[in-house]
């Protein structure tokens, strides 16, 4: 909103020190301390004075002009003018309002000059419609009404259609203009839009109405779209006579809607959605026939016409003083209190023998945001100064409660993470619709947004990972080699719902180039080895069995279990990104990409809340290597299954330390070398002991894998 | 000196001489001085015993003999010591790179999320997550803002082309439809499962239907804070809000709080802190005010309390929102929200692990 300084100046008395005009950025800075933010001071070249102001010139001579650029909150439509800014002036410096000039009707005449017709249906809508004649002259605005206009952004286009927008600038009031020639005949009707009519709006488009759209309409059509904008067919023009002036109250709701269903919004359902004043239609009408009358364009034929059926009572607040302390932490001065309140518009009745005392506060009209004892408070709160509450510290009633147990998960996922070399990123929650069906097939359970801002952000994410690749890639296309990105985050689908989820992608070296021996590449291995530790972390172990995955390389893809204690989950999948959703993605160059996704509700800290540690071994191990050769496609943790099973509680670990394909070993086999470790807890192994489990072991492997012993 | 004679004298001779052996060398030396076989000190002694009575050569040739091997234990045992401590020859460039082992980092909003958790769990603030596919009861309508209402144009809102599954609480019935365009929904979410005292925060990420700009991304991280006790005053959030900034950003900046409207407050307030990057001097950054805003909070909106349950007249509280993606671009003087979202290392990498 932006308010012309000299304007304001017309409806309250500003305070003059010492001759000078006061000071516009201290205006604009107490201003802003109300609620009001002034979002620049905008010098403005003084215009032509305003013959019909009743302020008169402020100190002998004009001050030099200025626009105060306003930010007015939506609870605040009586701001959106003059006259409420003014208020809250006269407000802030203890001076009086001065109320515009307004037409007085020739008492004589009572007869209606036009049929005013609300539909008993819908009062609801328009509670208050009020009109009246004016015979013009249509023309030019004079130039200091048009400069008024255009300091506020508003195109001045005639005297008339400049006149009603003047008045909803300076009182607050939205009002429109019908040609009364162009109306069939002296007649206006609130009613709904029927079924298929349409009507031309004033910018010139053709709009099909609704019947839930209130309309204003003469006896036959449809000739403005309520509290959005007129209709073309009755606008004025530079023929128009006679004009029909409507200033009403239409339902904030019903014109949300309709401008939202029309796709139209403007300056008067802007005012009329936030909520315009009931009473001010009359005064609004009064207004505008004065200034008409005032600068030469227009004759007020005949009483204003108003159709008010149900006046509703007026809002009574009580307002306990103790309460104002109560909720601000200081008392506040009655003595301030209802003074204040007077001067914003409110009546505070103190009521009788009250100790400490208790107001009944009329609230007006124009104040629609005030209907509890809470928004009176803050009315005292913002005229007083927020900076000058105290500043206290509440002191607790209760021992914290301790957070949920998400926390301290996924704090320690990124400790683990980063603690292997992954920097965690964080993508959006929503994605491109093609990458989320190639990783998450079921179309139907993919979540799509109704409004999204672009086909990249089509669907809720079903999976972290197509995000996740897209940040590798980025790196990736900045000359960044060797990456290891993961993500913590919720992702969503029909079946599930919003479920929280863990990602890591990983590419380049896994080994860095090093002046002491060579660099390796990244394989899977790298991958599963973080996501055992990351299992080990929660105080689990992680195994993998051979897994398949749309969007991953067959036979390098594995399904990731987690067991702790005796419960074994499916914890979700690893493998090397099928290099096809790369390159789609954007991925130039031929390095692997190894990726895994998890279900971070599997992941628990409570693993090790009921941890017994068990006592150090006493006694020395003793160790066994094997070197069997087996089929090349028996996977590996088959042959720990059956040594395991075969060895007993003796045997402490397993580990695979060569693989070897080649010269000595038949074609589709492979020589497997394994090192076993044997220990008691009570005592020591012998040899003999060790020999015979050993042996057990061998035979197991050459019946259940046809293993021969290298 | 020459060796002494006697088996006492030598054995108490070879222990002296032995705490001085430090290397081969010496260990020869004092191998020669008892074991060599002319002028060895044992050598001399079987020489000696020649010379005493017939009845007495047995029992000194047995003793000779146990000197002799306990002396030879006694120079093995130091050779492996000085084996074992003997130092590498030769030496290495120390200047030459390590070998990293590589470690990555959090994302700098966790690391400002995780500093606005601790300094509020130091306060006794619990801190709860919420679902970011709500509902418009949650989202809206509890926090006072009915269907229509125009403050709902504030929070330009994504919905779901079907509604999904909801993430529980009561009322259940209310199907997800949007994603939540603040973390306020949380306010409702606890105190419809909790009573008073409330004392909580609730990080998330939210969503706005924006288009992105240096300052807006259409995803971007929040902190909702909700106190609700007996008593609660304005005074009490501004004394909070006021500790936080300074524990976050400095004790010396200065904190204002200006009056503004968000439908769930009432009073409402925006919270500005003094310019980080002039100190409140005036500069691009604040645009000239010296002030930067950083959040906005209020009292909460009794209406709120109603809708779930709370007395107003005897329960007062307060709530903030604070945007986490705004406070780390300040604090931090990152010039590009979106920055946050690409995820690039050469920005990732420079801040702590």
């Amino acid at each position: 909103m932006r308010i012309l300084v000299s304007w304001l100046r017309e409806l309250v008395t500003l305070p003059v020190g010492a001759g000078s005009p006061v000071n516009i950025d201290e205006l604009a800075g107490l201003l802003t301390m109300r609620g009001f933010e002034v979002g620049a001071v905008e010098p403005w070249p003084a215009g032509p004075a305003n013959p019909t102001s009743q302020a008169g010139p402020a100190g002998g001579n004009e001050p030099p002009d200025a626009v105060l650029d306003l930010e007015i909150t939506t609870n605040r439509p009586d701001c959106l003018s003059v006259l409420g800014i003014a208020r809250e002036v006269g407000t802030v410096y203890g001076t009086d309002l001065r109320m515009p000039e307004l037409w007085s009707d020739d008492d004589d005449d009572q007869r209606d000059p036009i049929a005013v017709t609300i539909d008993d249906a819908d009062v609801d809508l328009c509670p208050r419609y009020a009109g009246a004649l004016v015979d013009v002259e249509v023309g030019p605005s004079p130039r200091w009404l048009a400069a008024r206009l255009e300091a506020a952004d508003v195109r001045p286009i005639n005297n008339v259609v400049d006149v009603t927008n003047y008045v909803m600038l300076e009182l607050g009031h939205p009002m429109h203009a019908f040609d009364l020639d162009r109306l069939a005949g002296p007649e206006i009707r609130v009613r709904r839009a029927r079924a298929g009519e349409t009507i031309r709006t004033l910018d010139g488009v053709q709009r099909q109405l609704e019947s839930e759209m209130l309309v204003i309409a003469d006896a036959e059509r449809a000739q403005a779209v309520a509290g959005v904008m007129g209709g073309a067919d009755s606008e004025v023009s530079s023929t128009t006579r006679t004009i029909v002036l409507e200033a009403a109250y239409f339902n904030p709701i019903a014109v949300r809607r309709t401008g939202k269903r029309i796709g139209l919004a403007t300056d008067a359902s802007y005012r009329f959605e936030r909520g315009a004043d009931v009473e001010a239609p009359v005064r609004a009408i009064a207004r505008a026939r004065q200034l008409l009358a005032t600068i030469g364009a227009g004759q007020p034929r005949g009483p204003v016409v108003d159709r008010y059926p149900t006046p509703p009572a007026p809002i009574v607040v009580r307002l306990r003083h103790h309460r104002i302390g109560h909720l601000l932490g200081q008392t506040i001065d009655a003595a301030f209190v209802a003074p204040t309140l007077t001067r914003l518009g409110f009546d505070p009745q103190l009521e009788p023998a009250t100790d400490p005392p208790v107001w009944r506060v009329t609230v007006p009209t124009f104040r629609v945001d005030v209907s509890r004892e809470e928004d009176l408070i803050e009315e005292v709160a913002r005229h007083h100064g927020y900076d000058t509450l105290p500043t206290t510290y509440p002191a607790p009633t209760e021992p914290a409660r301790p957070s949920g147990p998400w926390r301290a998960r996924d704090h320690l996922v990124r400790q683990l993470l980063t603690g292997c070399g992954f920097s965690e990123a964080i993508t959006y929650g929503f994605i491109e619709r093609e990458p989320a069906l190639a990783i998450h097939a079921n179309a139907e359970d993919i979540v799509t947004l109704r409004n999204p801002l672009s086909e990249k952000g089509a669907v809720l994410r079903p999976s972290l990972l197509p995000g996740l690749v897209d940040s590798l890639i980025h790196n990736r296309r900045r000359e960044r080699q060797d990456i290891r990105l993961f993500e913590v985050g919720s992702r969503f689908c029909h079946r599930d719902g919003e479920t929280p989820a863990l990602a890591l992608a990983m590419t380049g070296d896994a080994v860095a180039c090093h002046w002491s021996g060579p660099e390796r590449k990244t394989d899977l291995f790298d991958l599963t080895g973080v996501l055992v530790r990351l299992c080990e972390g929660f105080g689990g172990v992680a195994t993998f069995e051979p897994g398949t995955a749309g969007h991953l390389v067959p036979g390098r893809t594995a399904c990731v279990r987690l067991r702790v204690a005796d419960a074994t989950t499916v914890l979700g999948t690893v493998g090397q990104l099928d290099p096809g959703f790369a390159h789609a993605r954007g991925l130039t160059g031929s390095d692997a990409v190894y990726v895994a996704e998890l279900d971070l509700r599997l992941l628990t800290t409570g693993a090790f809340d009921h941890l017994r540690a068990t006592p150090v071994p006493r006694y020395p191990s003793i160790t066994r290597d094997l070197s069997i050769e087996i089929d090349d496609v028996l996977p590996a943790v088959r042959v720990r299954d059956t040594i395991r099973a075969a060895a007993g509680p003796a045997l402490v670990s397993i580990k695979e330390f060569d693989r070897y394909v080649g010269a000595g070993i038949a074609e589709g086999a492979v020589s497997l070398s394994i090192r076993l470790t044997f220990r008691a807890p009570d005592r020591t192994l012998t040899d003999t002991e060790v020999q015979s489990v050993t042996d057990d072991v061998v035979r197991a492997l050459a019946r259940n894998h046809q293993a021969k012993l290298r | 000196m020459p060796p002494p004679t006697d088996i006492d004298a030598i054995r108490t001779a070879f222990q002296a001489d032995l705490e001085e052996v430090v290397s081969d060398q010496n260990l020869q030396t004092v191998r020669d001085r008892y074991l060599g076989r002319k002028q060895g000190a044992l050598a001399a002694l079987m020489q000696s015993m020649a010379g005493a009575p017939p009845a007495d050569r047995p029992a000194l040739g047995k003793a000779a003999n146990a000197l002799k091997r306990t002396i030879e234990q006694a120079l093995a045992n130091r050779r492996k010591t000085l084996q074992a401590s003997a130092r590498p020859a030769g030496g290495v460039d120390v200047t030459l790179p390590g070998r990293e082992t590589p470690f990555g980092r959090r994302h700098p909003l966790t690391l400002i999320r995780e500093q606005v958790e601790s300094i509020f769990g130091a306060m006794g603030f619990e801190i709860l997550q919420g679902p970011q596919v709500e509902d418009d009861y949650h989202n809206f309508e509890a926090l006072n803002m009915p269907p229509d209402h125009p403050a709902r144009d504030m929070q330009d809102t994504f919905y779901l082309d079907r509604p999904m599954p909801g993430a529980g609480g009561t009322p259940s019935t209310h199907p997800a439809t949007l994603l939540r365009t603040h973390t306020s929904g949380m306010q409702i979410r606890y105190m419809e499962t909790h009573q008073p005292p409330v004392r909580i925060i609730a990080p998330g990420v939210v969503y706005r239907r924006d288009t992105p700009d240096l300052t807006h991304s259409p995803m971007f991280v929040q902190v909702e804070g909700l106190l609700v006790d007996e008593g609660i005053t304005m005074a009490d959030l501004k004394g909070t809000l006021i500790t936080f900034l300074q524990a976050f950003f400095d004790a010396d900046i200065r904190v204002m709080f200006r009056p503004s409207f968000f439908p769930y407050t009432e009073p409402s307030a925006e919270v500005f802190i003094s310019c980080v990057f002039c100190d409140g001097t005036g500069c691009p950054v604040c645009k000239k005010t010296g002030w930067l805003e950083i959040l906005g909070c209020g009292m909460v909106h009794p209406a709120v309390f109603e809708a779930v349950g709370y007395d107003p007249e005897r329960y007062t509280g307060w709530a903030f929102g604070l945007g986490i993606d705004r406070v780390a671009l300040l604090k931090h003087r990152v010039d590009d929200i979106r920055l946050f979202y690409d995820n690039d290392l050469r920005l990732l990498e420079q801040f702590p692990h």
